[in-house]
């Protein structure tokens, strides 16, 4: 294929369609991949929220199972004794209601009842042990006084709730708490004069907590739970869970930096939000993470909250979309180079009907069918070569016709018309070759006007001349249309005669022609009289070329000329 | 778009593409040697720990211990290469066989120290067989802070933990073998570290009378700064010494430190190779490191702790220390402590 103007167009139009859907495709599958990555960070956040939500709703559960307690009418009487002989009673009761609580709150370490007096000796103990629940007595009951969740709560307003900070429960004999993330909720009691005797308080199992709640989320997500100061209390990886606890430090401003703000804010300040990914991690994630303000909590500040899913699953969506958008760029490139072709052919086609058109008039000067009718550039085109085909026709015309012109007074006498010598003798030439092929004779009659030298002299040369008109007039009527008569220069003139002569039809012709030339010749008013010299010569009698031909008709001439004189 | 535009862009989506096939194609076992280090609060800062890590390539991994209970559990898992114990724990640590002797050759920097820490053999402990297995980092007594709008005379006695009209503003730490020594000296035993079996229910229930009295218990010193600050605490057991001090002044408080009559119980902290280590030699060179100028200089300037290169910038009060000793039962002293702690009373504290 030639590399020509239509197809280097269809070339640029392919490289700039090319270009148009490569770069459309490129942004478009940018833009979609960040919002992808926008969008499943906003998902983590959502789901985030939601859990966060589920937490604080659980939490204000405790906070209610505290409450309800504390504001019991009986727990004030069991921890001042003044039940009187119902004492045991009460007591019994109440821990019933503990074990109910219990049972339904599967995340409950202990629930127990504990009085100011007596350095904080729990009164009613119900603990989660390793084969249900265990109603905690006598000498077991342990002196808690010195717990922050003792006296911190003992110095709430009444109504007040006191939320712990998680920690690792160390406290021996806590049965299935023992050793375990909790976290202790718990609300004072007061008497009638409003002095603190007393406090409820549970342990919340915190990893239990969070793994019911966790429960419902993609595998692949991720959870963290940190406290205000970033160290983790639940991470994926279980040895950064309460790392504080063993005296290490893992904390979530150290994997996820953008979490530093987070913590910055106020404990209880309305819920914030960020999202952050790590690209430097050795699975990179996406994670988002909340603030769980506690409300009304006094002892702890709150907690962190994140979800994480990895980079990858991310991607793996955009890897989707990018197979999408190429699959889009890769149709609508062919579609591009289809066009393009399409867009060549077309352009090509009247071009090449054109040039064809052009190149046939170049071989026989005829003027085809151009697309004249075209109201575009190409429609021009054909209507300038048009123009100029039919001017170039004229043109050939005109020289043809100079030509035949300039042939005609090269082969004729112009003041008879007659053939020339030279034509004449072409003419013989060729009779001449075909007698003899054919086996044919000729005969050449030669004419020498008599008086003409007179009538010029005495009449003037128009009169000359009017005479070979009129001799040259005679002759031409004299003679068929095979016979050729010529002037050969002066008052000579000759005539061919082809096929065969009897003599006496030979000297019938030679008197017809001298008849012609003595009759009167009228020039102006008057008659002029001419009559002429005849000399004969026959092929093949008395020659066989031209020359000899001619010459012996020539020398017959004066023979006879001589004779009449 | 302009080409260099779209260049650019190229070199953006580029670059990371490119950097996360490296990362991808990097060797995994290519991982940084790491030195495990157990150490008491403010004893390795950051720094100090990040200069380490840049001279000698290795990472370090740092876990800090809040109490004798805590770190020989810890030592124990045989988890770690490298920790601070002191000078009178160290002897269990020896009888289990837990620690290798030192060679002072590869710790150039203890001859920088004072002579009375170079003289090794002067200091009960720290040598057996004719070898050295421990070399001293640290040392502080413990006094007791007070605050002084509440005590118009410093408190002179360690009873003073015990003072009713202090009830529920005492500060005591949560470790049982110093518990058991506090209450021996407040009881007047013949010795701290040996104490009578005969003598041990009036101690445990001299230890409940402790607990009752206490406001609660601290093991890191930043618990123990926010106990005191935060519930108006008027006495405290300063277990840590002088760093306590620091970081109450630091934070605020009109307080005092005195030694108590009784004698304060000192202790010498040094470093010690465990037996397990997995690169003893990178050990040895952490301890030459915590013995130069910056991790001794960061003790006194930052912790307020007294360092073995000079004596400069001590600002304990004097008393009569009275230098931690292996106590007569570890293990008996802390099962105790942990159910005086818990909440037990004597019965059951006392149950076998």
């Amino acid at each position: 294929m030639r590399f020509t103007i239509a197809w280097r167009l269809g070339l640029v139009l392919v490289l700039v369609g090319l270009l148009g859907t490569g770069l459309t495709g490129y942004f478009a599958y940018q833009a979609s991949r960040e919002q992808l990555l926008q969008s499943s960070e906003e998902r983590l956040l959502t789901a985030t929220q939601v859990l966060m939500r589920q937490v604080t709703v659980a939490l204000n559960n405790v906070k209610a199972d505290v409450r309800l307690v504390a504001q019991h009418p009986q727990a004030p009487r069991i921890l001042q004794r003044s039940t009187g002989g119902f004492q045991t009673l009460s007591e019994e009761n109440v821990a019933k209601i503990f074990e109910g609580m219990m049972a339904v709150h599967p995340e409950y370490f202990h629930v127990r009842l504990i009085e100011a007096d007596n350095h904080g000796l729990e009164r009613i103990r119900v603990d989660r042990g390793m084969h249900g629940l265990l109603r905690v007595s006598g000498d077991a009951l342990q002196e808690k006084g010195h717990y922050p969740y003792v006296f911190e709560t003992l110095r709430l307003l009444p109504g007040s709730i006191y939320v712990s900070r998680a920690t690792i429960n160390h406290e021996i004999g806590a049965h299935a708490g023992e050793h375990r993330p909790a976290l202790q909720v718990a609300a004072p009691i007061h008497d009638a004069r409003q002095r603190a005797i007393g406090l409820v308080v549970i342990n919340v199992d915190l990893q239990g907590l969070f793994a019911q709640l966790a429960a419902d989320l993609p595998p692949e997500l991720g959870l963290y739970l940190a406290n205000r100061r970033g160290d983790y209390l639940i991470h994926p990886d279980p040895a950064l869970g309460f790392a504080f606890d063993r005296g290490q430090e893992a904390r979530v401003q150290d994997e996820f930096p953008a979490v530093s703000a987070l913590l910055k804010d106020a404990p209880n300040a309305a819920s914030h939000r960020v999202t952050t990914s790590l690209p430097s991690a050795a699975e990179p994630l996406v994670a988002a993470f909340d603030q769980i303000p506690v409300p009304g909590m006094e002892g702890g500040d709150g907690f962190i909250l994140g979800l994480s899913q990895p980079l990858s699953s991310v991607m793996a969506e955009s890897r989707q979309l990018a197979s999408i958008t190429l699959g889009i760029v890769l149709s609508f490139s062919a579609l591009t180079v289809l066009l393009a072709v399409f867009l060549a052919r077309a352009f090509n086609r009247p071009f090449y009907h054109i040039v064809a058109e052009i190149r046939r008039f170049a071989v026989d000067g005829k003027i085809g069918a151009l697309p004249v009718d075209r109201k575009d550039e190409i429609g021009e085109l054909a209507h300038s070569i048009q123009l100029m085909e039919r001017q170039i026709q004229h043109q050939i015309e005109d020289l043809q016709r100079q030509q035949e012109m300039l042939d005609h007074l090269a082969s004729h006498d112009s003041l008879t018309g007659l053939p020339n010598r030279r034509m004449f003798l072409d003419r013989l030439t060729h009779a001449l070759a075909r007698a003899k092929r054919q086996d044919e004779q000729l005969l050449l009659l030669f004419i020498d006007l008599d008086g003409f030298k007179t009538i010029n002299d005495t009449h003037g040369h128009a009169a000359g001349d009017a005479v070979l008109q009129a001799v040259a007039q005679r002759l031409r009527e004299l003679l068929r249309e095979s016979d050729t008569a010529a002037r050969l220069g002066g008052d000579e003139f000759i005539i061919l005669f082809e096929g065969a002569w009897e003599d006496a039809q030979i000297e019938q012709m030679v008197r017809k022609v001298q008849t012609a030339l003595t009759a009167p010749i009228p020039y102006q008013d008057i008659e002029l009289h001419s009559g002429g010299s005849i000399g004969v010569s026959r092929f093949p009698q008395d020659g066989s070329s031209p020359s000899t031909l001619i010459a012996a008709a020539d020398q017959a001439m004066y023979h006879s000329k001589s004779n009449g004189r | 778009m302009a080409p260099s535009r779209l260049l650019s862009t190229c070199r953006r989506w580029l670059l990371p593409v490119v950097s996360l096939l490296v990362l991808a194609s990097a060797p995994a076992g290519a991982a940084q040697p790491v030195l495990r280090v157990l150490a008491w609060p403010g004893y390795a800062e950051a720094e100090v720990v990040r200069a380490f890590e840049q001279r000698h390539a290795v990472r370090v991994e740092l876990t800090v211990a809040t109490s004798d209970a805590s770190l020989w559990e810890k030592i124990n898992t045989r988890n770690y290469d490298v920790f601070a114990v002191n000078a009178a724990e160290l002897q269990r640590y020896l009888a289990a066989d837990l620690v290798q002797p030192l060679r002072p050759d590869s710790i150039p920097n203890t001859r920088m120290q004072l002579p009375r820490f170079r003289t090794l053999s002067a200091i009960p402990g720290l040598m057996r067989d004719g070898k050295v297995y421990a070399t001293p980092y640290t040392y502080s007594q413990m006094g007791l802070i007070y605050d002084r709008k509440q005590f118009r005379t410093p408190p002179r006695s360690i009873s003073a933990l015990w003072d009713e009209r202090y009830r529920g503003k005492v500060i005591a730490y949560d470790g049982g073998t110093h518990s058991f020594s506090l209450a021996a000296q407040s009881l007047r035993l013949a010795s701290p570290f040996r104490i009578a079996p005969a003598d041990l229910p009036r101690t445990a229930e001299h230890l409940i009378g402790l607990r009752r009295n206490v406001l609660g218990f601290y093991t890191r010193p930043e618990e123990s700064v926010h106990l005191f600050m935060q519930h108006g605490a008027a006495l405290m057991f300063a277990n840590y010494g002088m760093q306590q001090v620091h970081m109450l002044k630091d934070a605020g408080a009109d307080i005092g430190y005195v030694m108590p009559q009784e004698g304060a119980l000192a202790w010498l902290d040094c470093w010690s190779i465990t037996r397990d280590a997995r690169d003893p030699a990178l050990a040895h060179a952490w301890i030459d490191h915590l013995l130069g100028p910056l991790a001794s200089r960061l003790l006194v300037e930052r912790q307020g702790l007294s360092n073995t290169l000079s004596d400069e910038g001590n600002g304990q009060p004097d008393g009569i220390p009275v230098w931690l000793q292996p106590p007569e039962d570890t293990v008996r002293r802390e099962r105790l402590w942990e159910r005086i702690r818990s909440g037990d009373r004597l019965s059951r504290v006392l149950a076998p």
